[in-house]
């Protein structure tokens, strides 16, 4: 298990490096940069500003230096928000989209599994086909056309939930943002675990318990181990389309989380928010899909053994 | 965790529900095609013409001006032109109208009617009362907003079907493109094998774990917000799970005797991938073809919905739904007709592809 957890960590630190430079170089392709104004700046206060925050040196050194703060831990000032560093920028926003993604989750895997038990369990023909047919809707209506149809549904007309806003993260601003994010998760989920039990119970293991006469909960439970690994092995892609999901839920529900820092600091040249977003991003995404592939090998010997990169 | 995920499971597919399936998603697909295609051209309006008059106005069946509707236009008239309305008696499509002032009336104050969009050009009957009185026949125009019309006052109905041709198109040409990347470099990795084959799917892998959206916004600076150039920044970031397919089709293809005779015949590697290995890895592609149209059309409205992709006046789903979710509060017709278009879409590419193979739904990103 420790050999497979480090040639695992040996392909995700690269990979994370390359990332990181393929991100600071692409972008730095872009034409316009951080201080384009409406108005031409002044040439001298340009040349200032350029000078202050490094942008004159050569690219290739610039990259070096920003290796080297990151080796410290900083991710640099913003460009933007210019009395902020990033890192005081994000210690606002991280922690509500990282309870927002990981309520989503946390959802999506046990709203999920349970519809497809509940598929794969139904002893009328109908059954799957229902869920099959239910978590089409999930996976077709896309996050921004659900978003404003549960606000107007259940903000504006019922006046139940409210329709936007954080408020310090009270639960009745969470519940909108929340479902929204994990309905095609849900879907997803429910279609694999309900596919996945299918299968598993028609397995020769699960036929012996029952010819021993196991009770149902227990054939479940067995069925369900065999059952999880495909799920699990999606939770990987469904960490990186809750992230892309919660920019659109952030935008739509005005919730003051990562989501603006993505697509304003791209907007607006601020080099080193949309590094430091790009770090973020892709640390949670290989981390996560690190933790993935550990469960994986957890619940399936056979990926243990076969630890070769695919 | 990248082989392909089977949703629809094998043995929920009996043969005849998949052929409804199949049918019922090609006619929706061709319906909308249609629609999209011929739609604007029927309307009747420019995609981009505003009619100040008919600001948000309802989806409906039957013509405008409705009588507020002219009331309120004529009301506006009128005091443009700085005079009373004495009489209004609406006949059929004719309107017949008496003004009066305190000074003589200015004839030509009345092409205000021509420009406006609920009259046609105005007739003068009769003056009286030294010029102020005036009896005008006005025509009224007919013009019918079958999905309302937006916060602009530009028709909802052809800038849907607009925005269906753009979506449709960006969706074909990325797919397309992503198609012609992922092909040729699954091929070439899948062929090639070895050093050549591990490192080439490493760098696939690593590309896969940047998250995507973020290498759209950066594709979209680099390039700028050009129609155009939305189809490229998506085909770039959408070839990697062809070229995976493509790539395991090929290990297998190569070690077939028909591969070898052609090598032992002294074909070129180009050759022998263009005639034997591409053909005969069809199928797969195919089939993860019918996954990909849907997320690239996703994937477009998602960067629309941004306001990352096309510009105004130009239009696509994801910029109508954009504009919809602004305005639910009194105007859900702006959410609603665009959402069921681009909804309908995804779902009849979706159930097509899943009636296809049974296979990756799950591939929503």
């Amino acid at each position: 298990m420790l050999r497979f957890f480090l040639s695992r960590v040996a392909t995700a630190v690269p990979a994370f490096f390359i990332i990181v430079a393929l991100a600071f170089f692409l972008m730095r392709l872009a034409p316009g940069g951080p201080f384009d104004t409406e108005r031409a700046l002044d040439p001298e206060i340009a040349k200032n500003l350029r000078h202050i925050y490094r942008l004159d040196l050569p690219l290739m050194q610039q990259f070096w230096l920003y290796l080297q703060s990151l080796a410290h831990g900083e991710l640099g000032p913003s460009l933007h928000w210019r009395d902020f560093t990033v890192s005081e920028l994000f210690a606002k926003a991280l922690p509500i989209s990282a309870a927002l993604g990981a309520k989503a989750m946390l959802v999506a895997i046990i709203a999920g599994t349970a519809l497809g038990l509940v598929g794969a369990m139904s002893k009328v023909r109908i059954g799957p086909h229902a869920v099959d047919g239910a978590a089409i809707f999930g996976i077709v209506l896309p996050i921004f056309v659900v978003a404003p149809l549960l606000q107007l549904g259940l903000g504006l007309t019922l006046h139940v939930l409210p329709v936007g806003g954080w408020n310090d993260g009270a639960w009745q601003n969470q519940v909108l943002p929340v479902t929204t994010l994990a309905l095609p998760q849900i879907a997803i989920v429910a279609r694999l675990m309900q596919a996945a039990l299918i299968d598993a119970l028609a397995m020769p293991h699960i036929r012996t318990l029952r010819a021993f006469g196991m009770p149902g909960y227990h054939i479940y439970v067995h069925a369900l181990r065999a059952a999880f690994a495909p799920v699990v092995s999606y939770l990987g892609l469904a960490a990186g389309n809750v992230l892309t999901g919660s920019v659109v839920v952030e935008t739509i529900f005005g919730i003051p989380g990562m989501g603006r820092y993505f697509v304003d600091g791209a907007l607006g040249r601020d080099y080193t928010l949309v590094m430091g977003t790009v770090i973020v991003v892709a640390a949670a995404v290989l981390l996560f899909n690190l933790i993935v592939d550990l469960i994986l090998a957890w619940l399936d010997p056979r990926v243990r053994y076969d630890s070769r990169p695919r | 965790m990248n082989k392909p995920l089977p949703t629809t499971h094998p043995r929920l597919a009996t043969g005849a529900s998949r052929h409804l399936a199949m049918r019922a998603s090609l006619a929706t697909l061709g319906l909308i095609a249609l629609l999209c295609l011929i739609g604007p051209l029927a309307s009747g309006h420019p995609y981009d013409q505003v009619y100040r008059d008919y600001v948000l106005v309802r989806p409906s069946l039957f013509a405008h001006p409705d009588a507020t509707e002219t009331r309120e236009a004529l009301e506006g008239i009128a005091r443009r032109m700085r005079v009373r309305v004495e009489a209004l008696r609406q006949d059929g499509e004719v309107v017949h109208l008496a003004f009066s002032a305190d000074r003589p009336i200015d004839t030509r104050a009345l092409r205000a009617f021509e420009r406006s969009d609920v009259f046609g050009p105005a007739r003068i009957v009769e003056t009286s009362d030294k010029g102020r009185r005036l009896s005008v026949d006005v025509p009224a125009k007919r013009t019918v907003f079958l999905f309302g019309t937006d916060t602009n006052g530009r028709d909802l109905f052809t800038r849907t079907l607009i925005a269906g041709r753009i979506s449709l198109a960006v969706g074909l040409l990325a797919s397309f493109l992503a198609l012609t990347i992922g092909v040729a470099y699954g091929a070439v990795a899948g062929y090639a094998g070895g050093r050549i084959d591990a490192l080439m799917m490493r760098i696939v892998e690593i590309v896969y774990a940047l998250p995507f959206i973020f290498f759209v916004i950066v594709l979209v600076m680099v390039f700028g917000r050009h129609f155009v150039l939305i189809f490229i920044a998506i085909g770039a970031v959408e070839w990697l799970d062809m070229a995976r397919i493509v790539r395991g089709q090929a290990l297998s293809i190569k070690q077939r005797d028909f591969v070898a005779a052609a090598e032992a015949l002294g074909a070129s590697a180009p050759a022998i991938l263009w005639r034997h290995v591409i053909p005969n890895a069809a199928g797969p592609i195919a089939a993860f073809l019918a996954v990909l149209v849907p997320r690239v059309i996703l994937l477009e409205s998602f960067v629309s919905f941004l306001g990352l992709g096309v510009q105004e006046p130009l239009t696509s789903w994801g910029v109508l739904v954009a504009d919809g979710a602004r305005n639910i509060q009194g105007s859900i017709h702006l959410l609603i007709f665009p959402a069921l278009f681009l909804g309908a879409t995804l779902g009849a590419l979706q159930s097509l592809g899943n009636a296809w193979h049974g296979s990756p739904g799950a591939g929503h990103h």
